[in-house]
């Protein structure tokens, strides 16, 4: 039973060692320590919010750039179909403008031939008249016979012949 | 059979406390056997944290992190899981009790050596000590509500008296509950070790072909149970301090019952 009993000079030793221990622990080691652990859990938690932060900003940057990329896409689309709209109806203009200056060059040549024609029918019969005229003048002017009648015809002919060779 | 009952006695006779040089302690201030050890374990737990305050980084390395490790273990697993936030305005005395026990325990196991805490001397009064600093707790935290605390609510008047009769007589034992289950398994642990050393002895000294077997046998339990009591060590440390967790934390929370 003798061991069950406390020894005085134990319990003095041990409990002035046990104070010792809790004053150095309590007002020099652990100050330093817990501080370092709370600023680390710190550190750790700002870390974590941080990269959930940044992973957000990622993702809504992500998210304008594609809707921009489908902006552009769209607007390109329209530039191309607008500038085939504006192409189209130039093209338009362009045949419609040149088929009525062709139509145009046609009706002037139409109008061109049939003033020359007038002229050449008009110069035609004044030729004619000429002719006639002097015909009647040789033919009052002189009595054929019969080989001046075939003469006369033959001049008249060459002359009229000579005529159109002109 | 003779020189087993022979080595036992001689065995329980070098674990009993005694002064330094073999004589009784009583009447002087000597250090015992155990105190010898125990101030020993006082200066090593003294060095373990100068250097854990020292080499406290935002990273951890080494043994920085040993030391943090510790800390944290007992800030977390004891103080809040057990007493909540506001038991951290205790953790310095918590991490003074785990560590000063542990310590010691594990210097029992250093061969040769004995724990500080294999002797009732030191048991009882680290036990008087949280006695004393979970019922000034509770004062300070409830004053003299925290004697109504002893009787639960609703208990019938004329059951009252004997139930805060109980109540006393249960806080008054927990000092001594606290002492004896750490002495005991420290001192019986070393027992333990200390009789599988004198079965390989006795068969060293008187080599017969069954005797080697019983060596041999010996030898691989000693092994075993050295691990077991480094195991021990451990658990009666946490079981020390988590203990004294409840009895903060019942002290802190009185006026909820």
């Amino acid at each position: 039973m003798e061991a069950i009993t406390p020894l005085f000079p134990e319990v003095l030793i041990s409990g002035a060692a046990f104070i010792v221990l809790f004053v150095f622990i309590w007002k020099f080691a652990l100050p330093p320590v817990t501080k370092m652990l709370d600023e680390r859990a710190e550190k750790i938690r700002e870390s974590i919010e941080k990269a959930e932060e940044t992973r957000i900003e990622a993702e809504r940057l992500l998210e304008d750039y594609k809707q921009q990329m489908a902006e552009a896409r769209n607007e390109a689309t329209e530039v191309i179909e607008q500038g085939r709209r504006v192409a189209d109806s130039m093209k338009n203009d362009i045949v419609a403008k040149a088929n009525e200056e062709a139509a145009a060059i046609v009706a002037k040549a139409r109008e061109a031939i049939v003033s020359e024609k007038q002229a050449a029918m008009a110069e035609l019969q004044a030729s004619v008249a000429d002719i006639s005229v002097s015909v009647a003048g040789k033919l009052i002017g002189e009595k054929l016979s019969a080989d001046d009648h075939a003469k006369l015809i033959e001049r008249y002919v060459a002359e009229v012949g000579s005529f159109n060779d002109n | 059979m003779d020189k087993l009952g022979y080595e036992v006695e001689k065995l329980l006779h070098h674990l009993e406390p005694v002064g330094l040089d073999g004589h009784h302690l009583e009447g002087t201030f000597a250090l015992s056997n155990y105190t010898f050890y125990l101030v020993i374990a006082l200066f090593l737990t003294l060095l373990f944290f100068v250097f854990a305050a020292r080499k406290a980084s935002l990273v951890p390395k080494g043994f920085g992190n040993l030391a943090e490790t510790g800390v944290e273990f007992v800030r977390n697993s004891i103080v809040s899981d057990v007493m909540g936030p506001e038991g951290l305005k205790y953790l310095p005395f918590m991490v003074t009790v785990f560590f000063f026990v542990l310590f010691n325990n594990l210097l029992g196991l250093v061969p040769g050596g004995l724990p500080g805490t294999g002797t009732v001397g030191t048991t009882f009064t680290w036990g008087l000590f949280v006695f004393l600093t979970y019922n000034f707790i509770g004062f300070q935290k409830n004053g003299i509500a925290y004697l109504k605390s002893f009787i639960p609510s609703g208990t019938p008047w004329w059951l009252q008296p004997l139930i805060l009769l109980l109540e006393v007589v249960s806080h008054l034992l927990r000092p001594f509950t606290l002492g004896v289950r750490l002495y005991a398994n420290m001192y019986a642990g070393h027992i333990i070790l200390g009789v599988f050393v004198i079965f390989i002895k006795i068969v060293f000294d008187q080599i017969t072909a069954g005797g080697l077997v019983v060596a041999s046998l010996s030898f691989v339990m000693l092994i075993l149970m050295y691990a077991f009591e480094l195991f021990v060590a451990f658990i009666q440390a946490y079981v020390f301090t988590i203990l004294t967790a409840v009895y903060i934390s019942g002290a802190l929370h009185a006026a909820d019952h």
